[in-house]
């Protein structure tokens, strides 16, 4: 390994051994942490695994237990309108600010750390606080909101089934706009100056140039913005268990709720992982659809 | 003239300042809120700002629940799993970086795939095997998570960074008899010593915010860390608002305290960990 002065002529930095040998703790870690699990979600996925019967092979049964569930698709429905929503008003939140952020030199420090505390606090303790900012009888977005006349009495999303929804998606949003924010800052800063000055000397209004310019400019990043926030909302639920715990009703029951009710109450993980196999097709689906986007120029 | 208002400052900073104050509003919330007698807590229309502050909902969290034992948990977990962590995707990093092997591409690539396999699927399967090697309730059985949750972003990170570094200096560095392994001590890790930050924040933040598996793998204050003792003053008939809040400030703690002292290596990793690779 040592390269003593005499050997330094035959000593090559690209040594593909050393690669390999720097990469074998790694690769442990991906075989025994990763792969073997996900052959493990796999294969319970095909048993009877539940708190009563004995264990036994069941082939596709889980599966089929799923497709005719009614509560199974009620959950993937309400993934959908979460995700859509969060990533919607996140690219929205994360765009306004990067472009805002990006004209601004004074303070701009100070801003930028503002706009990524939501993002450094746990999400479950997001959660926890919207919680109380949520709160029927005590909750400052009542009152606020009132105090506004948007609205005549405290509004109570643990009993209004569409309010409920909107609730997680604003505070999911609320955890993700720092992320899309500081990706997309980056991204807009990188644009040289040289091309706005070209556009601007085409004649290109201010309007245009976003359009036109910065849009096309940041394109990528934006699209891998897009493509993290849409999977990682799809497996959130830090912020749903404190919040609403699924309701009222199955209002914002997702389906990361379904796998963790078979996982934590109703104990049957054959079904649970079952539900976490399609979690995990579904969002290598939207995974695939996004790189095959980032692909085509 | 539209375009003069549309690209000033003035509305720079205005819309910057207005989206930015409705997203500080819960933070200030929760703090008014942790420093409230019950008397302030417990009314409606709420009162904004406090006029008799008081350490009393501390207190009360750190007496009525096993909150100190929590934080311990929080930072065995968090410290042990950031050194394990940071040291080997650095190797990992240095390795796939600046030493390309067959397969390097490979493995970068099912690091790219192991971030999209979502940790709420692979929960069951590492709950069988905590419970199997009888590891259930235990500090440990959440460093090993945690490994899992944060190896594949850390290494994508630094290679980030390594990608950047150049190569002429580790080369020279070798002719004149210095050791690969030397090389990565005495040059990589200095210059690299940014990405190998980032990471390590990161690592640090997301083991720390970490809920759903410390919550299935761990049932008492022997192993429950801070983001799963929160709960503990929402009762099932009554809820200790203030002292819900004075523990969401404890768990939030590190990220704040991150965000003003590592902006930049925070927005640095997160951007070269998410974009570049």
């Amino acid at each position: 390994m040592n390269a003593s002065t005499g050997r330094a002529g035959r000593f090559r930095l690209t040594n593909p051994r050393y690669g390999l040998l720097l990469n074998i703790p790694g690769l442990l870690i991906v075989l025994l942490w990763v792969v073997f699990p996900a052959l493990l979600l796999f294969a319970v996925s095909f048993l009877r695994f539940d708190n009563v019967n004995p264990v036994s092979f069941v082939g596709f049964g889980n599966y089929q237990r799923l497709w005719n569930s009614r509560v199974f698709a009620v959950s993937v429905e309400r993934v959908l309108v979460f995700s859509l929503g969060s990533t919607a008003l996140t690219a929205l939140g994360g765009l306004v600010l990067a472009m805002c952020l990006s004209n601004v030199r004074k303070g701009g420090g100070l801003l930028r750390s503002l706009m990524i505390i939501p993002w450094a606090v746990p999400a479950v303790v997001s959660g926890l606080i919207w919680k109380w900012m949520f709160s029927p009888d005590f909750g400052v977005l009542s009152d606020l909101l009132m105090k506004a006349r948007l609205i005549a009495k405290p509004l109570s999303i643990y009993s209004d089934p569409s309010l409920a929804m909107w609730g997680v998606i604003i505070v999911d949003s609320w955890t993700r706009i720092p992320f899309m924010g500081i990706i997309l800052l980056a991204a807009i800063l990188s644009i040289p100056d040289q091309i706005h000055e070209a556009a601007r000397v085409d004649g290109a209004d201010t309007v245009k140039r976003f359009l036109y310019v910065t849009l096309p400019m940041i394109r990528g990043p934006l699209l891998i913005g897009l493509m993290i926030t849409t999977i990682f909302s799809f497996r959130t639920i830090d912020l749903i268990i404190p919040l609403t715990a699924g309701g009222p009703g199955r209002a914002t029951y997702v389906l990361g709720y379904y796998i963790w009710d078979q996982i934590t109450k109703s104990l049957n993980f054959g079904l649970g992982a079952a539900a976490g196999v399609v979690l995990f097709l579904i969002t290598s689906l939207i995974t695939v659809v996004f790189v095959y986007l980032l692909r085509e120029k | 003239m539209r375009d003069r208002i549309l690209e000033s400052k003035a509305l720079s900073y205005s819309v910057a300042i207005f989206v930015l104050s409705l997203m500080m509003m819960p933070i200030y919330w929760t703090v008014v809120t942790a420093f409230k007698p019950d008397t302030e807590t417990y009314v409606f229309p709420p009162v904004y700002f406090p006029s008799n502050p008081t350490f009393e909902p501390f207190r009360l969290l750190f007496e009525s629940y096993p909150f100190m034992d929590y934080v311990a948990n929080s930072l065995i977990v968090t410290v042990s799993t950031t050194l394990i962590v940071t040291v080997i995707s650095m190797m990992a990093a240095y390795g796939i970086s600046l030493y390309p092997f067959r397969g390097g591409k490979l493995m970068l690539l099912f690091l790219l795939a192991t971030r999209i396999i979502p940790p709420l699927s692979l929960l069951l399967p590492f709950y069988l095997v905590v419970s199997y090697l009888g590891l259930v309730d235990t500090v440990l059985s959440m460093i090993i998570a945690n490994i899992y949750l944060t190896y594949p972003f850390a290494v994508l990170i630094m290679k980030a960074f390594f990608d950047n570094f150049p190569r002429e200096i580790i080369e020279s560095a070798i002719v004149d008899g210095c050791s690969r392994t030397g090389a990565l001590f005495r040059i990589v890790l200095p210059v690299g010593a940014p990405g190998i930050a980032s990471a390590g924040i990161i690592t640090f933040l997301w083991t720390w915010n970490e809920f759903i598996y410390a919550f299935v793998f761990t049932s008492t204050p022997k192993a429950q860390p801070v983001t799963v003792g929160s709960f503990d003053a929402i009762g099932d008939v009554f809820v200790h608002w203030n002292q819900m809040c004075a523990g969401a400030l404890v768990a939030a703690l590190p990220g704040i305290i991150f965000v003003f002292v590592a902006q930049k290596y925070l927005i640095a990793g997160l951007t070269s960990g998410a974009v570049k690779a």
